[in-house]
């Protein structure tokens, strides 16, 4: 069960989570395609910090019999999914990285044997 | 692609040479190319070098694509694969800028090639047992590796971290596309079985290194090891799903 006065202080936690995604983002410090994970976290938390009967009723359904271990357990789950999002990001920038340089490196030789024609000529 | 290939009669070739602080070794590889097959071109990637292999080229008038930063080996020979591709050759040949490689095998690897009997060949160190064959600890990782990637294909390839190696158009399009990143020889291997090719091995004698050491020692062995094995048991599960 939780408490009010850990509502009180969830609730606040959860404003100031949410302030700071939209000061980022007003800052462009955020991609707003990469925020939609941490806004959506945002939501669900906000959901069981303020309706608790239905993240109890979720956690009954897991087997999980306190509420505090409920909230750690799902925490977790929902962090280790956007570290695993972060990563694939990570991943996908490194390919486009490597395609960069190498188009980067054929376009340089390209210039360099232009140039040097030019030179001859 | 394959009807075009033989039309031709003699098809246009890069060697792709993939050089990363190799210094005067790789002048030395240049030349034995140079003297062995003129009539084909080559290409040096130089990885990100921090010694003097940029000024090398440029004196020895050496063919060079420099990348700006160190991608890796697998970074690099895909650049000599993507710059084959949009330039249009039919063949391409990647070969160890160490000197390991001797270019006298250059048309005994494109044999196969040229009369479409493969779409891949691999030049092994494994078959005739001559010449350099590695360390008895390299050599048991390397038996474990080719006997997963048997597993896992059903085909058996001896030399399965050789990085002489020579591809068809087909895979110079596949492997522009995609090559695995670090340690990539045994992966690109199974990327090939999974694209329905072709692979032949033929026997090579190699040398030991001229120049530098190798990236895999002490830790990065058994680093080596897990990655590979994961990586082949990975695309082997993964390329069903992806295709």
């Amino acid at each position: 069960m939780l408490s009010a006065k850990l509502m009180i202080t969830l609730g606040i936690g959860l404003s100031i989570y949410f302030i700071l995604i939209l000061v980022f983002l007003k800052h462009r410090a955020l991609d707003l395609r990469y925020t939609l994970l941490w806004i959506f976290s945002g939501i669900v938390m906000a959901v069981m910090v303020f309706f608790p009967y239905i993240f109890r009723a979720f956690i009954r359904l897991l087997g999980i019999t306190s509420t505090m271990n409920g909230l750690f357990v799902f925490f977790i789950g929902m962090l280790m999914i956007i570290c695993m999002s972060l990563t694939s990001i990570v991943s996908r920038q490194a390919g486009k990285l490597r395609t960069l340089t190498q188009e980067l490196a054929c376009l340089e030789k390209r210039i360099r044997e232009l140039e040097e024609k030019k030179q001859e000529d | 692609m394959d009807k075009r290939l033989k039309q031709l009669k003699q098809p246009r070739v890069l060697i792709i040479i993939p050089a990363y602080n190799e210094g005067e070794h790789l002048l030395q590889v240049v030349e034995s190319i140079r003297q062995c097959c003129p009539q084909w071109d080559y290409l040096v990637v130089n990885d990100g070098s921090v010694d003097d292999t940029e000024n090398l080229c440029a004196r020895h008038g050496i063919c060079a694509v420099h990348l700006p930063i160190n991608l890796g080996i697998g970074g690099a020979v895909q650049t000599g694969y993507r710059y084959a591709w949009k330039n249009h050759y039919d063949i391409a040949v990647q070969m160890d800028g160490d000197g390991q490689h001797d270019a006298n095998f250059l048309k005994e690897l494109l044999q196969p090639l040229v009369s479409q009997e493969a779409d891949i060949v691999i030049g092994s160190r494994f078959i005739s047992k001559e010449g350099f064959q590695s360390s008895l600890l390299r050599r048991a990782g390397i038996r474990f590796l080719s006997l997963l990637i048997r597993l896992c294909t059903g085909i058996r390839i001896y030399d399965v971290t050789s990085g002489f190696r020579a591809v068809n158009r087909k895979f110079i399009r596949i492997y522009a596309d995609y090559y695995p990143t670090d340690y990539p020889e045994p992966e690109a291997i199974i990327s090939a079985v999974m694209h329905q090719g072709r692979i032949k091995e033929i026997p090579v004698i190699m040398r030991q290194r001229e120049s530098g050491t190798s990236s895999i020692r002490g830790f990065r062995s058994a680093y080596y090891m897990v990655k590979v094995s994961l990586s082949i048991l990975i695309c082997r599960i993964t390329f069903g799903i992806r295709r």
